[in-house]
């Protein structure tokens, strides 16, 4: 619906004359800016990507997921695992928490992508509750205590695949935006009987959707394991950071390609500035944001910047027009 | 074969309590579509007024809980009328997560004005209790118990009966003719939202007396009200009565029998379970 169509010229020019050197000048970034820059930077760029991954089970596929945090979690204890209990290689944990996700996003998804509206979003909700619950519970997962990871002083490396991260998240949703199986998840978003009608296998579109989307987000959540160096089950799992990939998405643009990226620079660049003046107004500034987010722009910048232009300050009320009692 | 008893109680008197929790988030749900997920943080609104008024203004808790509600059905007027009714014909995640973001809000104003410690209402009977039999009743768990199945069966007979309730109904079932009748929506959503609040006020005050509060435990608190409305349905609030008591005897069971860290596991699995074998609900319409 509001996936940018970028015209063919359109894209030779955009791809070598902004993404790339965007790209490069970010990827330089450990070598001209600050620690603090940099922190910054990975917080960002894993932000993004978990909007980025929340993009194709929510934005494409239209069914709201509450319970993607759960991946991250899972992406999280099995490096934490791996590296703590195990003393197993980095690299090894974060494939295993990968695995982890993804099978879990499979089996799931079979029970609860029948589930609509509502009833999915409550689900898997439920479901990010359950996991706190049942991970607090598990010794080999520290209990509700926590694991330590062994500490590695290397925020270039971390930095670098958090922004690799990102790249392919996003090149997999700029595949999704022009490729048959994207344009079967937006089928389904649009109208699910129609699109099974017309021979998408939904549930498999869906499951697999499901599980890409687990994918990036249980990446991110061991990247960010072994960059924090300490998790536990209520910081890991925590719903308020699910909503903080929905609103990073939903703000910058559900369904687009580059929307949940900007949408997350942008809310993060805010919120890091109102947290070095008071610690926790940044959670205010979510809260606000969300609603009136929801109420002015449900549509996110990238509808926003396409028809503000046209349609100036009545765009803002022309949505609550359109929604209101 | 006493202790079974003597949980079993416990869980009934917790399960009238969940009742009266999501009797409120029902309410909301099947009148004005929204599921409220800044329902738990009413409630943990209501449990701090009732703090306040208790140990600043040395009211007892229990009278306090009239002011309580009062408060809170002014709060969810306004929060019905000069947000929730701007996005009301949005698609439904919209103004799902536009609670969502009320529930934010209204826990970081929990933690800024009260910080994040425990608080509980202690009035001087809090220790009390009588014994019935083989078992001990803690004399205001069965307070709380009888206010919450009493309010909840008053909500069911003024929504019944009086003018204002068969008005809520009707914009319930069809607003347009509803509004042919001359029910005004704007009015009326704004009534329900708040009672709904108000609802969720009292609760949040009884919640307070037989537990704990902190500003967090709004999420978890929507999520089983959420579970004991979809077991109970939709149509009638003596459904929520059921499922609240379900709810309840089977958290304590689960303490009982495999531990007391498992409870939430217990009630959030069932949500999970429930809504995967019957979206539809247990035992009556849902949406």
């Amino acid at each position: 619906m509001n996936v940018p169509r970028v015209a063919g010229v359109g894209l030779i020019v955009v791809v070598p004359v902004v993404v790339v050197p965007l790209v490069a000048a970010l990827a330089a970034l450990p070598w001209y800016g600050g620690p603090v820059l940099l922190q910054f930077g990975i917080d960002v760029l894993l932000m993004a990507t978990l909007a980025q991954g929340w993009n194709i089970i929510g934005g494409f596929t239209g069914y709201p997921s509450f319970g993607n945090s759960v991946f991250y979690g899972l992406g999280a204890y099995g490096v934490g695992i791996a590296m703590a209990q195990f003393h197993l290689p980095f690299w090894i944990g974060l494939l295993a928490g990968l695995a982890l996700g993804v099978v879990f996003a499979g089996v799931l998804g079979l029970a609860v992508l029948r589930l609509k509206g509502h009833y999915f979003a409550i689900c898997t909700l439920g479901l990010a509750f359950v996991m706190t619950a049942i991970v607090s519970n598990l010794p080999i997962a520290g209990s509700n205590i926590g694991l330590v990871l062994p500490l590695l002083k290397s925020e270039v490396l971390f930095y670098e695949l958090a922004l690799g991260l990102l790249v392919l998240a996003t090149l997999t949703v700029f595949w999704l935006a022009h490729s048959r199986f994207g344009l079967g998840l937006i089928a389904i978003r649009e109208n699910e009987d129609g699109a099974a009608v017309m021979g998408v296998n939904t549930t498999l579109y869906k499951i697999l959707a499901f599980m890409l989307s687990a994918a990036f987000t249980s990446l991110a959540g061991g990247i960010y394991a072994y960059y924090i160096t300490f998790i536990d089950p209520v910081g890991v799992f925590d719903v308020v950071l699910n909503v903080k990939m929905i609103i990073m998405a939903v703000f910058g643009g559900a369904g687009s390609v580059f929307g949940p990226v900007i949408g997350a620079l942008v809310l993060s660049a805010i919120s890091e500035v109102l947290a070095t003046r008071v610690t926790s107004l940044a959670s205010l500034f979510f809260g606000v944001v969300i609603v009136v987010a929801v109420v002015f722009m449900p549509r996110g910048l990238a509808h926003m910047s396409a028809h503000l232009r046209d349609a100036g300050w009545r765009y803002f009320l022309d949505n609550v027009r359109a929604h209101r009692l | 074969m006493d202790l079974l008893l003597q949980i079993l109680v416990n869980g009934i008197l917790l399960g009238g309590l969940y009742a009266l929790m999501a009797l409120g988030l029902a309410l909301v749900w099947g009148v004005l579509n929204i599921v409220n997920l800044a329902h738990g943080a009413l409630i943990m609104v209501g449990g701090y007024a009732t703090w306040m008024l208790f140990t600043r203004a040395g009211i007892d808790p229990f009278a306090a809980l009239p002011i309580t509600a009062v408060a809170l059905f002014a709060l969810g007027y306004a929060i019905q009328r000069g947000i929730l009714n701007l996005v009301i014909r949005a698609p439904m995640f919209n103004t799902l997560l536009i609670t969502f973001g009320l529930e934010v809000v209204l826990a970081y104003l929990a933690q800024f004005w009260f910080s994040a410690d425990f608080r509980a209402i202690n009035p001087r009977y809090a220790g009390n209790n009588f014994a019935l039999g083989p078992v001990t009743l803690p004399t205001v768990q069965v307070a709380a118990f009888a206010i919450a199945i009493g309010l909840t069966v008053a909500m069911w007979l003024f929504l019944l009966h009086t003018r204002i309730g068969r008005g809520i109904r009707a914009s319930a079932q069809n607003l347009v003719a509803a509004r042919l009748y001359g029910v005004s929506p704007k009015r009326i959503y704004a009534l329900t939202f708040g009672l709904g609040a108000a609802l969720a006020g009292v609760a949040g005050g009884l919640y307070g007396l037989v537990s704990q509060i902190n500003p967090y435990i709004g999420g978890p608190l929507t999520a089983k009200s959420f579970v004991i409305a979809i077991i109970g349905g939709l149509d009638n609030p003596l459904g929520v009565i059921v499922g609240g008591l379900a709810l309840g005897v089977i958290e304590s069971l689960t303490a009982l029998y495999v531990g007391p860290t498992y409870r939430d596991v217990a009630s959030f699995g069932i949500l999970v379970l429930v809504l995967i074998v019957r979206p539809a609900g247990l035992l009556g319409r849902t949406a």
